[in-house]
């Protein structure tokens, strides 16, 4: 019997509110004056998702001597030519005018040089100092300007309302609406709207240790998967070096400990205390970020760990007091969780901390369902297989303007809403209460299951028997999960509800990844192949491309289109330098 | 992993449509363990009905703050041997706003003062015109960034007790983030903002008495913007008289 459901209807909805959701808002509301706008978030506006997180800053290229052209070939090439080029150059360009709007009409605060002009910082894997920031809390300095602008609006929220599933049009030839979690009531809602935008930001959650905040499950994707939608490079997993590792059982490992402190003179150090660095890679603890992490895994493999089982950094040699002035944010949160990054050694670990992969879109966010946007981490294209630093930020503020810009006028075109497909509507309520036919499990206890398979036989090193055995076991939780009950005696903000409800989207997806993983043959990006460990030909460049749903999900690859640039072509005069990293200053 | 052996005696308060009670859980120690964790532990592991609310887990979103003893604290970065003496522990949902569910609030009205107080930048420029070029040491700028950095995760509020006396004075927070905009330079809302910070809820109440700033995690001093912006409405008030 189908459970209460109640109704409602707005023009704009807006999943998410990370950078993309926020921005989609404002410029939809600008873009359709008239058009009702409502974002729907799983946490509180503003608070969850990832854009908070944002400690490095913004790309951008606005100093003399730096051009568009420059942002646009480091992002293909740290992207090692995989990147849809077409999204990339509209990244490239477009946060141009979205950081001229961030300072002049949002309001945030940029840190800035001594002529008033805008500082920015040199970033990993770049040529020229582009990234604008404040300080090392950049995030919040552009969520929460954001946030102040859009509670000051007339939009609709519908704060800790979890989205369950994207319900086409009876005919199927549209999106409908989006199922809702009341989850502060336990009730469903169904909301239609005339244009959808999905931003709820990937975020690979699914691995042990892991950066993104509690919120993000990649509930979205698991969403547009189910409506038979293509995901591209879901095996691009970007893990960051140095997670703050405190054992198991406390949220502060995984957490990331800042890039800076390596780029500032940072030991690595394993569990005899010695550095290992230098044995792997001659740029040391300063080579990039995947570097790094694979050679932190193979310490950990070779069993020469610390006593939570990762390594050590330690920045004492630089000076405790400069390391306390120079890193004060970061000395004072490992200070609160107990640890002395000044002074002592801190246990790190490589963290999953984003996923460059996702719903397949065009440069104006739309997707092949009508009626659906994505913006943000959930669409995959601009990145390749691996996201510059400083690249996250601009790209989901850049494409959420996008798509509120373009679900604005592509609402004003459209007369009425769509009357939902009922028997899918039936479908995702029967999925979402597929808990309550079951005795109460240790949902807690699969999740650790499906972290540590994600860890071992999917993660920062891959191999052919590795990734078999790791969808062998994905398929053990999934099947466990499925016996896995939920008390349903009270629904109310019931977050053991939703930890089902995330596990089930984590294990979706992580069946996603490994199938990618194992698709492609080569190593590219974040994504290593130990069976594989050549890139393959720059000019024969594949993205993959995966399909379906459950046991019947299908992974192709599609040849990249070089629509702007050829590999071993540039956008750079023959008369510029190939690096200006520090020409600056 | 690295249990001590010992546990925590937790008392959490829980609350469902008005009513509520404290409820006593014991919680295995850990040598790494916040205030968060043991919250998480409960509701995984002794009572899945228990609610609450995290985001980051790394002190940015202002997500998950509670009564810790009695004393307001981000929960995600209050390890538990700064705050568990006798390993005792009390849990209550944040002071000065309405409950949704046991330790989970309702931050719509501190959100609404936020906007009530207009400490929302009002634009000079758009997008078309070039970067205002901005001296980093103007004092100005340098008052505006003192205050900046609030993650309005609404510990003050619920440090304040001129909140807990008068539900309409607007709060710490709010004002904090309004005296930052009087020092914007870019700012084009001044008088509008003068005028909300004057009235009724507005800054005049508060009585100095501090909870804000010993309790800011991030180290704010909104009492400190809030006696600038007694200054600057009370010049205001001069010039409107003139």
């Amino acid at each position: 019997m189908r459970p209460s459901l109640e109704r409602h209807d707005t023009d704009i909805l807006i999943l998410g509110s990370g950078g993309a959701g926020l921005f989609a808002a404002l410029h939809a509301q600008k873009a359709a004056p008239d058009a009702k706008v409502t974002i729907a978030v799983k946490g509180l506006i503003g608070k969850c998702g990832c854009t908070r997180m944002v400690q490095g800053g913004y790309n951008v290229a606005l100093a003399p001597g730096d051009s568009v052209e420059r942002h646009f070939m480091d992002t293909i090439i740290g992207g090692k030519w995989l990147p849809d080029q077409d999204m990339a150059w509209k990244l490239c360009k477009t946060a141009v005018t979205r950081i001229h709007e961030l300072e002049n009409e949002i309001g945030c605060f940029f840190d800035r040089n001594p002529d008033g002009s805008l500082h920015q910082k040199a970033f990993a894997g770049q040529t020229f100092d582009r990234t604008a920031h404040k300080g090392d809390l950049t995030g919040i300095e552009i969520i929460s300007r954001l946030m102040e602008q859009v509670l000051a609006r007339p939009v609709e929220r519908l704060q800790e309302h979890r989205a369950i599933g994207l319900i086409p049009s009876r005919d199927g030839s549209a999106l409908a609406g989006v199922l809702f979690i009341d989850m502060r009531t336990g009730k469903f809602r169904l909301v239609r709207a005339k244009t959808v935008l999905m931003a709820t930001g990937g975020g690979p959650t699914m691995y042990k240790y892991h950066t993104p905040s509690g919120d993000k499950t990649m509930d979205g994707l698991a969403m547009a998967m189910r409506r038979g939608l293509a995901l591209r490079d879901m095996e691009m997993v970007q893990f960051h070096p140095t997670g703050l590792l405190a054992g198991a059982g406390t949220k502060m490992t995984g957490t990331v400990l800042e890039e800076g402190l390596r780029g500032a003179g940072g030991h690595l150090m394993n569990g005899n205390e010695q550095r290992f660095m230098f044995d792997y890679d001659a740029a040391g603890e300063r080579a990039t970020r995947d570097i790094v992490s694979r050679a932190i895994y193979e310490e950990m493999r070779q069993k020469r760990t610390s006593p939570h089982g990762g390594v050590y950094i330690s920045m004492a040699h630089l000076g405790p007091e400069i390391v306390a002035e120079k890193f004060k944010g970061m000395v004072k949160r490992c200070a609160d969780s107990g640890f002395d990054l000044a002074g002592g050694l801190v246990e790190v670990v490589p963290t999953a901390h984003y996923l460059m992969g996702g719903v397949v879109v065009d440069t104006d966010t739309r997707t092949d369902l009508p009626g659906l946007y994505v913006a943000g981490e959930d669409a995959g294209g601009a990145h390749g297989s691996n996201r510059l630093g400083g690249n996250g930020v601009a790209n989901s503020t850049v494409y959420g303007g996008v798509a509120g810009d373009v679900m604005g006028q592509d609402c004003q075109k459209m007369k009425a809403l769509h009357d939902p497909d009922e028997t899918v509507l039936d479908e995702e309520l029967a999925r979402a209460m597929a808990p309550f036919a079951h005795k109460p499990g240790d949902v807690t206890a699969l999740r650790d299951r499906l972290q540590d398979v994600m860890w071992e036989d999917v993660g920062v090193m891959r191999n052919a028997d590795g990734l078999q055995r790791g969808l062998k076991r994905i398929a053990e939780i999934d099947d466990a999960l499925s016996s896995v009950g939920v008390a349903a005696d009270n629904l109310a903000f019931n977050l053991s509800w939703h930890d089902w409800l995330n596990l089930r989207s984590l294990v979706d997806m992580s069946t996603v990844i490994a199938k990618a993983a194992l698709s492609r043959e080569n190593s590219r990006g974040a994504h290593f192949r130990e069976d594989f460990p050549d890139a393959g030909a720059m000019q024969e460049s594949y993205f993959t491309l995966a399909t379906g749903y459950g046991e019947a999900i299908s992974v192709a690859r599609a040849p990249v289109q070089f629509t702007i640039v050829k590999p071993g072509e540039t956008l750079l005069g023959e008369d510029e330098a190939e690096t200006l990293v520090g020409a600056a200053q | 992993m690295s249990e001590t052996g010992e546990f925590l005696q937790v008392s959490i308060w829980r609350e469902q449509d008005g009513n509520g009670h404290f409820e006593s859980f014991q919680v295995p120690r850990r040598d790494n363990q916040t205030i968060l964790d043991v919250v998480a532990w409960v509701q995984q592991q002794a009572d899945p009905t228990l609610s609450y609310r995290f985001a980051c887990r790394v002190g940015m979103c202002g997500s998950c703050a509670m009564m810790v003893n009695g004393a307001p604290r981000w929960t995600c970065r209050t390890h538990v041997q700064k705050v568990a003496d006798d390993n005792r522990l009390e849990i209550a949902p944040l002071r000065n706003l309405p409950v949704i569910k046991d330790l989970a609030v309702d931050m719509d009205p501190f959100f609404d003062k936020w906007v009530a107080a207009e400490a929302v930048f009002e634009p000079s420029q758009t997008r078309d015109d070039p970067m205002p070029p901005i001296n980093p040491q103007d004092p100005m700028r340098i008052a505006a960034s003192d205050a900046i950095e609030c993650i309005n995760c609404a510990v003050c509020y619920a440090a304040c007790d001129v909140v807990a006396a008068n539900p309409d004075y607007l709060g710490p927070a709010a004002l904090n983030r309004a005296w930052s905009l009087v020092n914007d330079s870019r700012d084009d809302g001044q008088d509008a903002r003068l005028k909300a910070v004057s009235g009724g809820g507005g800054c005049h109440n508060c009585h100095v008495q501090q909870g804000c700033a010993r309790y800011c995690p991030n180290e704010l001093n909104p009492t400190l913007s809030i006696s600038g912006l007694k200054r600057a409405t009370a010049k205001s008030l001069l010039g409107w008289g003139q």
